[in-house]
């Protein structure tokens, strides 16, 4: 490791401060993604700002009809917080097939969503929930979030501080894991939401997308033989070590049809 | 604990290994375990980022004066030979000289206080390169040309002419990956300076001697001032056989330069760009058989791709080739050896050392065939198998110690074959889209070294005035428990507890000229050595008694733990140290050479083996033929180990070599970019078995056998045949799949395959 500046401020306002006033830092919550990318040196920051020292990023708590969890809660802990299981199990099995033990020990929902992998597993159920990103400075819709590979809309040194779901007792996500870091090669996450069937797909593209024809299939006739018909095109997704596109196309459909036979 | 009735820990008993207890509570030492002394210093290697290029400039200096660095060496710095082939070819650079051959060739090698200031500092150097074409592929080096050696034929019959007059034929092709060894422990080297320039080397090798060759080779040195020292390895399984010498030899000048000493580890991305892998194969054949299912023609190619030196490729294709009949007599067979040079890191052995690509050939013809009849098959393999009159193999050897048949009988029956064959075949005609399959493989494996020379040992074992017994031989304990079984020997021989008998490191100083540990004939060889030389120390006390005591030779017995001579008994310990008294020595060495066997090559003939090890294996498997995932449901296997030296032992090797061989053949991928960069160098991306992928239900048992040769106490080699007993589950997928099934079968590819018209 090199050296850096390291500081674990108390609040979220002094994080944002102290990353305004360097040169070129970077926030950590588990570092699972950071700390290799440091000690490989593909990012080399001058600053590291700690935000596990911040009480208001943490905990999970029932607002009306929304469970809202903070940026700093760790994977194991939705996977097995009473409310989260209550409300929103998909959500909590999701964060329980997490890679493996320590990384959802360390790991943080909003590290993850910060990071935006495309591979990663929470983006499928942010979009397909119709979550709300919370930050430092204002509120983003799960629709508006993911932008590119690696990019989403938050700002220069804009802080994720929470994010909400609304509560959803019907949904499903599979995942079909890459059997080495058990990131998604695929995963759709599916839910009956107030608003329609939502489909979400993570891990087949740069970033997560909706997919709209199989949504409405769905909205028509809620069973795995209304989406049979459909054809996945390869188009765009994601061609790399671990897959070709038109596996991934494959296993979208798939995956589909395996989340709407496990909510029926 | 001294017993009159028996020993403890004689041959046959299944006692744990030797180390179990220590592997599991952290106090077994291995290299990275030795504490340095304080003035160490630690070196990094810096990789090509080339396949292949010229090296046009190299400006090291901010390299050599960062912090915490002593030294920087370059080809040029190397005094004796930059060579570290192991077969002395030539073709292996310690360090790159003006070119590079591979993506991940040591280009220098920087010597600091920390690992990490000498990672750091490696990354200052200016180098300039001229790329040049690259060969990455099989295809590419085919289409020119590029081979690391002469094409090697074995051939008997008259496969072309009777291809004609065969009632049907068929061809296909087979494309089989590499695997990376991943064993637990990295490679890694620590040497001591010594006294006149002399280096002490503690390395994690399988073959010592070679390390002390080639370090002394490039220190430019007499062998007798370099002493490697090996107590362990965390898992060698042949990539340790020749890959652990560059790293112990930049150590070496290292602590020659600067007289600290040095410590070479790589870290495990570094380990797997920078070292070799089992081969990658193509497979071609053409094949004629009769309306039964009997092969009465083959003519078969196999090219393997090599990278971009020699090291073992030609005994490691050869042997691929020895192979290629696996238990069946086909009576008109030619096979042909390609071995490709490629801008690739060079491959090197890997447990079975080509065997297993050969008998994947054969296995896939004799699938072809039963598929094309309609027939079972097992049926089909059964009709083809070597029997007493059709016993004579492709290589001209006589195949006299078949128990391919019955071990097949047996496992058939033992494991229900037939009745689940059936069931399965109900189970996927209701059954849409979970299909299951089952295959059933047999195999045999042929023991001894088939370069000739390799086929020596030694032993050296003292009996100290106390009773108690140091031994020391040239083969070196991996995991597999060679040490164990060799004290287990020599506690049989001297008729003494095992307890007695001291386990020491394997040390070029002790035992001399050793073969690697491979080939699976470590305990035969060090076991017959060390058999040879207890049997020796038991004569020379013999003698002891009947000139001491005046008794008939017929009047002392090495009785459990004492010895009676005449009508008195005494402590084994009370009769050395008697002995001892009166001068006798107490020490002796043993040697051993395999008798029998010849090979030549320019005829492709004779008699590579002493004999053969036999198995077989039944899995089942279900797959989801919309994602391609395959899961292993249930495997039996039925392994012949002759009279086995120790059933625990054994069964652990049986059950580890049959899991990493269903490892290479379903999940191991290795995946290299266009631009020849390995991309899966790190457990993140490249996925072994784990016991997670142990299957469900898992019988495994010893076939009732003992060696019809004359080996160490009628036992039979079992480091590498179980390997291949993994073969039945990449069988089992393609009775799913059908088609053209790629190896590894990842779900992409199963998935692929079921979509190919069969
Ligand atoms: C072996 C392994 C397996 C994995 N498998 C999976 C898997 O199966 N599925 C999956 O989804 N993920 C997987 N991951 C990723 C894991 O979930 C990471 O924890 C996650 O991507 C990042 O979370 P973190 O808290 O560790 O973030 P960090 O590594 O601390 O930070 C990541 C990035 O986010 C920024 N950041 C962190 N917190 C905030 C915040 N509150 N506001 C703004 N920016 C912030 C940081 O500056 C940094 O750029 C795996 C990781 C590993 C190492």
């Amino acid at each position: 490791m090199y050296k850096f500046n390291f500081a674990s401020p108390a609040t979220i306002d002094d994080a944002a401060a102290q990353f305004e006033a360097s040169d070129d830092a970077t926030y950590i919550s588990g570092g699972m993604t950071l700390v290799p990318t440091l000690k490989q040196r593909l990012a080399m920051p001058s600053d590291v700002i700690d935000l596990s020292k911040i009480a208001s990023l943490k905990g999970i708590s029932l607002d009306g009809d929304m469970v809202k969890i903070g940026a700093m809660t760790t994977h194991a802990q939705i996977a097995s917080d009473g409310l989260v299981v209550a409300n929103i199990p998909a959500l909590a099995e999701l964060a329980g097939g997490i890679g493996d033990a320590s990384v959802r020990n360390r790991g943080t929902i909003g590290g993850s969503l910060a990071n935006s992998d495309p591979a990663a597993d929470y983006p499928a159920a942010v979009l397909a929930l119709g979550a709300e990103i919370h930050t430092n400075k204002r509120t983003i819709a799960a629709a508006d979030y993911f932008v590119e590979l690696f990019e989403t809309a938050l700002d220069e040194g804009e802080i994720i501080t929470s994010i909400s779901f609304p509560v959803c007792k019907v949904a499903n996500y599979q995942k079909f894991s890459n059997p080495a870091s058990r990131y998604a090669i695929a995963g759709v996450f599916i839910a009956k939401t107030s608003a329609g069937v939502r489909v979400a797909v993570t891990g087949a593209g740069p970033y997560a997308f909706r997919q709209n024809e199989m949504e409405a299939a769905l909205d028509g006739d809620f069973s795995a033989k209304s989406i049979d018909g459909i054809t996945v095109s390869d188009d765009g997704l994601n061609e790399d070590i671990h897959a070709s596109a038109s596996y991934r196309a494959n296993l979208i459909k798939v995956l589909a049809i395996r989340a709407v036979e496990a909510i029926s | 604990m001294s017993n009159n009735a028996s020993i403890n820990g004689g041959v046959g008993s299944g006692i744990s290994h030797d180390s179990t207890k220590k592997h599991a509570n952290g106090t077994a030492v291995y290299v990275d375990d030795i504490r340095v002394p304080e003035n160490a210093l630690h070196l990094y290697a810096f990789p090509s980022p080339h396949a292949h290029a010229e090296i046009t400039a190299m400006d090291l200096s901010e390299v050599e004066s960062a912090d915490g660095v002593a030294l920087v060496l370059t080809a040029d710095d190397i005094t004796g030979m930059n060579d570290v082939s192991p077969t002395h070819s030539g073709d292996d650079p310690l360090l790159a000289d003006g070119k590079v051959m591979f993506q991940g060739q040591a280009i220098f090698a920087v010597a600091a206080d920390s690992l990490n200031q000498a990672r750091a500092a490696a990354q200052l150097a200016k180098i300039s390169f001229k790329p040049l074409p690259a060969i990455l592929s099989i295809n590419e080096a085919l289409a020119q040309d590029s081979f690391v050696f002469t094409p090697q034929v074995m051939a008997q019959g008259d496969a072309e002419g009777e291809l004609k007059n065969a009632k049907n034929t068929l061809s296909g092709k087979l494309n089989i990956g590499g695997q990376d060894h991943f064993y637990l422990e990295g490679q890694a080297s620590l040497v001591i300076p010594q006294e006149d320039g002399d280096v002490l080397v503690h390395c994690s090798t399988q073959h010592p001697s070679e390390v002390q060759t080639h370090v002394a080779q490039v220190l430019g040195v007499e062998r007798n001032a370099v002493t490697v020292e090996v107590r362990r390895m965390g898992g060698g399984f042949g990539g340790k056989e020749t890959q652990a010498s560059p790293w112990a030899a930049l150590a070496a000048m290292t602590a020659q330069k600067t007289g600290r000493p040095a410590k070479m580890r790589l870290v495990r991305d570094d380990d797997m760009i920078m070292t070799g892998k089992r081969h990658p194969f193509q497979i071609s054949y053409e094949v004629g058989f009769d309306d039964a299912g009997i092969v009465t023609a083959l003519d078969m190619t196999l090219v393997s791709d090599c990278g971009h030196s020699l090291d073992l490729s030609r005994a490691i294709n050869d042997r691929a080739l020895f192979h290629a009949d696996n238990c069946y007599y086909i009576p008109n067979m030619r096979v042909t050896g390609l071995k490709c040079r490629t801008n690739k890191v060079s491959n090197t052995a890997f447990r079975g050392f080509g065997a297993p690509q050969g008998m994947m050939a054969i296995e896939e013809v004799m699938d072809q065939v039963a598929q094309k009849l309609g027939k079972d098959p097992l049926a089909v393999r059964q009709a083809n198998l070597y029997n007493a009159s059709n016993n004579t193999t492709h290589y001209g050897m006589v195949v006299e110690d078949n128990v391919a048949p019955e071990i097949i009988a047996q496992l058939k029956t033992a494991s229900n074959y037939d009745k689940r064959r059936a069931e399965i075949e109900e189970f996927n005609a209701n059954n849409e889209f979970v299909k299951k399959g089952i295959a059933l493989t047999p195999l045999k494996f042929g023991i001894s070294f088939t370069t000739k020379f390799l086929n020596q040992a030694g032993a050296l074992i003292h009996i100290y005035a106390d009773g108690s017994v140091q031994l020391n031989h040239g083969g070196t304990e991996m995991g597999q428990g060679l040490f164990t079984k060799v004290a287990q020997i020599v506690a049989n021989t001297l008729n003494i507890d095992l307890e007695h008998i001291k386990i020491t490191a394997t040390n070029t100083g002790k035992v001399p000229n050793t073969s690697p540990t491979a080939a699976s004939s470590g305990t035969d060889m060090n076991g017959m050595a060390a058999k040879l030389a207890a049997e020796k120390l038991i004569d020379r006390l013999r003698q002891f008694a009947i000139e001491h005591y005046g008794v008939a030779e017929g009047d002392v017995k090495f009785l459990p733990n004492r010895v009676k001579v005449g009508k008195q008994t005494f402590s084994f310990k009370e009769f050395v140290n008697a002995a001892y008294m009166e001068r006798i020595q107490l020490s002796a060495t043993g040697f051993y050479a395999t008798p029998k066997i010849n090979f030549d090559p320019e005829t492709g003939k004779g008699r590579p083996f002493l004999y053969f090890s036999y198995g077989a294996s039944v899995s089942e498997v279900e797959v989801d033929t919309l994602t391609g995932e395959a899961e292993v449901v249930r495997v039996d296997i039925l392994h012949d180990v002759g009279r086995s030296l120790n059933p625990t032992i054994d069964l652990g090797q049986i059950e580890g070599g049959f899991i990493q061989g269903v490892g290479w053949l379903t999940n191991e991928e290795l995946f290299w970019n266009d631009d020849g960069a390995l991309a899966t160098h790190a457990p993140s991306t490249y996925k072994i078995p784990t016991m997670g992928d142990r299957p469900d239900i898992f019988n495994i048992t010893l076939f009732d056998n003992e060696n019809m040769e004359d080996t160490v106490y009628k036992s039979k080699a079992v480091g590498e045949p179980p390997f291949m007993l993994a073969i039945s589950t990449y069988r089992a997928i393609w009775q799913v799949t059908k088609g053209n099934l790629d190896a590894p079968a990842t779900p992409e590819a199963i998935l692929k395959a079921c979509g190919e018209p069969s």
